[in-house]
């Protein structure tokens, strides 16, 4: 009785849900066509354990499932899993499995590929991404077909983001001990689309996989084209010979804007932009010399005459995106306050050295330019000075005693899309470079004491909680000077729907995009 | 004539050693460590230290160029460290896409650049020459970078006659092979242009006229013939240079070819790469050199080899 009133249930709903669809919409989604994607770099592996970067980490996506993933909004939703319990004490996960479902080559995914993953990634093949697991995993053990135990070393809070970062994509067992090293070449996972070919630097094939268990994918093939030129992948778009494409530089907006055949959508993201401070260096060691960086710089102006509105002003490290952001408030514009705060320090008028990348984040040099400007208006003159990406890299991560570093402009966008990894590299003391990524040699037992509480939290609300505190922490202590979150910049054409924008900075398409004919 | 094309063969090796040795140097000069670009703003210390152990970066500079050099000759350039493919896998798979965009500009720049040359120094003073003159210093002077580009807004998206851009047919390397050979042209117009003026003055052209010789068999057949051989040079320094990877062209049409590997890798200090295809384009270089030489005896039979 139970189960034919659900039924109907279901029933009404999805044909009122497919009614509303239609009169909101008013389009039917069409099967069929092949979708052209031009992203801006080539993918380096298409092993989802070993990628290291986003045109990578997006192809992946298309191509495999992971136990868990991200909706839009940045929450976790079940994939691979249907549903997952936490032992009390926080050491033990146990995931049920989503049943029927198989890989490209026919082989099953069952809990066996997913001990399969966390023996790969805890064993002696080292992949690139198992940083992220080995830690605190212990071991994965299978219980029955559908159900896999993972036990931990200690209770990760951010466990589940770090299933659905990338790295977590489940590959096909079968698969990756035929072809070993060569995995990369013939990826084989669950995702909506299967693999067809890989043209290095030149394009990425995917085709429908029918069997989805999400569904038979709208779309026949995605071509992922390597354009490396900025103003040449506006012009594929603007010619037909791309549906769609990323990273549209802020000038090229207000013109494909005015074109009524395409859609230009700005998306924030969880990537935070900022000044590194050298703490050890005199005067950064003065908390009141980093406020005072902090009021001299006017971001709500940068934001607009620099973004042109495509960004968003943040109040400390971790960007809103992330989960587990706190809105608290950051440093106010305010000139008077810097020069009194400078005065009280002693050093009124300072010379700095201010460094930038130049086109490695969305229009770096300008925002390290108009920060520039503004410290000028308080007294502090900064020399600007830039390097080729690769050289700044290796510049701003020596050790203290060898480097002469003092302010310099860095981003960070956490890739398990949580506010743990988008503090803990920069401020924990452990991870002072040249170890980590703490460039700036911070440390705060305060803030360490706060981030591992919040690595160890058993509850989302004691995570959350000391996520708040810590981020508050950072803000008081004003280790870096604060900026912005810029936001990530699509365009397709009208006839493109349903493409998946990731606050990560990853796009990519799933078995519900599709194009008109 | 053969043992000639041994011998200068056989140069090739010195070569080779010595563009091995000066790239292996420069590329260690400039600072920026591959690991770190490889792993990202991401990695950890042990992640560094993988990359670093695997590719041999850790080891003395000496032993990493011996080592290097031992494998090179087996025919193995090591490992890519950005992609990890091997490196002659990845020349091979760009090194075509090169070729071809680089006949194709070769077959554009000869034909435009001979033509126009011809009628400049055949038609001197007159207003035909002067307008391939300036033709000729605009194709010099324009940037390639944004050529292309002007020529994608052109003829991509307003006309649609071609693609803006990347693979598949020949089609795609139409508007990438008039823009590289429209700037080759220029040089080569202005070759053609002199080189035929002086060979007009001669007077076995003026005996050949007063035979009462068709004048387009005197220019085309007596005059530029004789002509040839410093166009032929030209010819052979615009294709060699063309073969190491018009980097330019290539970016602006997203073609995957050697130039494009080299910047590429140059960036993410991707050092086997960057040697491989170093040593590839040294290889070439010397091959279309050769090939000129050969082809000035086929021009000036009074040119001997032995």
């Amino acid at each position: 009785m139970k189960r034919t009133m659900a039924l109907w249930l279901v029933g009404l709903l999805a044909a009122s849900g497919l009614i509303l669809a239609q009169s909101a919409v008013g389009q039917q989604p069409t099967a069929g066509g092949v979708l052209t994607f031009a992203a801006g770099s080539d993918p380096d592996s298409l092993d989802p354990q070993n990628t290291q970067s986003n045109p990578g980490e997006q192809v992946n996506r298309m191509m495999y499932d992971n136990l868990v993933r991200f909706n839009a909004k940045m929450q976790i939703e079940p994939a691979l899993a249907q549903s997952w319990t936490q032992s009390p004490d926080g050491l033990t996960w146990t995931f049920k499995l989503r049943k029927g479902v198989r890989f490209h080559d026919g082989s099953p995914f069952d809990a066996k590929a997913v001990k399969y993953f966390f023996d790969r990634v805890l064993g002696d093949e080292k992949p690139f991404k198992a940083s992220l697991y080995t830690p605190f995993v212990q071991g994965a053990q299978v219980l029955d077909d559908n159900t896999v135990r993972v036990t931990l070393k200690q209770p990760f809070a951010a466990f589940l983001f770090r299933l659905a970062h990338s790295a977590g994509a489940i590959v096909s067992p079968a698969a990756h001990q035929k072809w070993g090293k060569d995995f990369a070449l013939h990826p084989v996972g669950t995702g909506p689309f299967k693999f067809v070919e890989w043209i290095k630097g030149d394009r990425v094939v995917v085709e429908r996989s029918d069997a989805y268990w999400g569904g038979r994918p709208l779309l026949d093939r995605v071509v992922v084209k390597t354009v490396k030129e900025d103003s040449a992948r506006v012009l594929m778009l603007e010619s037909g010979d791309a549906d769609l494409i990323i990273n549209i530089t802020p000038e090229d907006i207000p013109r494909l804007r005015k074109d009524p055949r395409f859609v230009i959508e700005s998306i924030p993201t969880a990537r935070a932009l900022f000044i590194t401070i050298n703490v050890k260096k005199k005067p950064f060691d003065d908390v009141r010399v980093r406020r005072a960086l902090n009021h001299a710089v006017n971001r709500e102006a940068i934001v607009k005459s620099i973004y042109q509105g495509n960004a968003e002003v943040i109040p400390g490290i971790v960007a809103p995106l992330q989960n587990g952001y706190a809105k608290l408030s950051g440093y106010a514009y305010d000139s008077k306050k810097a020069k009194e705060l400078l005065a009280q320090a002693g050093v009124p008028a300072l010379k700095v050295k201010l460094w930038s990348p130049k086109g490695r984040y969305v229009k770096d040099f300008e925002l390290a330019q108009a920060v520039q400007q503004d410290l000028a208006a308080v007294g502090i003159e900064a020399t600007l000075s830039t390097m080729e990406w690769g050289a700044y890299l290796s510049a701003t991560k020596t050790p203290a005693e060898q480097t002469d570093r003092e302010l310099f402009l860095l981003g960070w966008s956490p890739s398990t899309g949580e506010a743990h990894w988008g503090t803990f590299p920069l401020l924990h003391s452990s991870q002072q470079a040249p170890k980590g990524d703490n460039r700036g040699f911070f440390a705060s037992k305060a803030l360490d004491d706060a981030m591992d509480k919040a690595g160890t939290a058993t509850s989302d609300k004691a995570r959350l909680a000391a996520l708040r505190e810590a981020q508050q922490i950072v803000i008081n202590d004003a280790s870096h000077v604060f900026l912005i979150s810029p936001n990530m910049i699509v365009g397709a054409s009208k006839k493109v729907h349903a493409v998946v924008n990731l606050p990560l900075e990853l796009t990519y398409l799933t078995e519900k995009s599709w194009k008109e004919k | 004539m053969v043992t000639y094309i041994v011998r200068r063969l056989i140069l090739l090796l010195p070569v080779l050693l010595g563009v091995s040795l000066v790239s292996f140097g420069l590329l260690q000069l400039v600072p920026g460590d591959p690991a770190l670009i490889l792993a990202g703003e991401e990695a950890t210390e042990e992640v560094l230290a993988r990359i670093r152990h695997e590719y041999g970066l850790n080891q003395p500079l000496p032993v990493q160029f011996l080592a290097y050099l031992r494998h090179a000759v087996t025919g193995d350039l090591g490992i890519s460290i950005q992609s990890r493919q091997p490196v002659a896998v990845l020349l091979g798979q760009r090194f075509p896409f090169t070729l071809k965009l680089a006949f194709l500009a070769i077959v554009v720049s000869a034909t435009l650049g001979v033509v126009a040359g011809v009628i400049a120094a055949t038609r001197r003073n007159s207003t035909l020459d002067l307008a391939a003159l300036l033709g000729s210093l605009v194709g010099i002077s324009l940037p390639i970078f944004w050529l292309g580009l002007l020529a994608i807004l052109v003829f991509a998206v307003k006309l649609r006659w071609l693609p803006a851009g990347g693979t598949g047919t020949l089609a795609h390397l139409i508007l990438p092979a008039l823009v590289l050979g429209a700037a080759s042209s220029a040089v080569i117009a202005r070759t053609t242009r002199a080189s035929m003026l002086e060979v007009l003055r001669q007077d076995y052209v003026r005996t050949a006229r007063a035979k009462g010789v068709d004048e387009r068999l005197v220019i085309y057949r007596h005059a530029l013939k004789n002509a040839m051989i410093p166009i032929l040079t030209v010819f052979g320094l615009e294709f060699g240079y063309n073969l190491g990877g018009a980097v330019l062209t290539e970016t602006v049409f997203s073609l995957p070819g050697v130039g494009r590997l080299i910047v590429e890798g140059i960036f993410a200090r991707d050092y086997p790469v960057v040697q491989g295809a170093l040593l590839l384009v040294a290889t070439t270089f010397v091959l279309v050199n050769l090939l000129t030489d050969v082809a000035y005896a086929f021009f000036d039979p009074r040119i001997r080899y032995d």
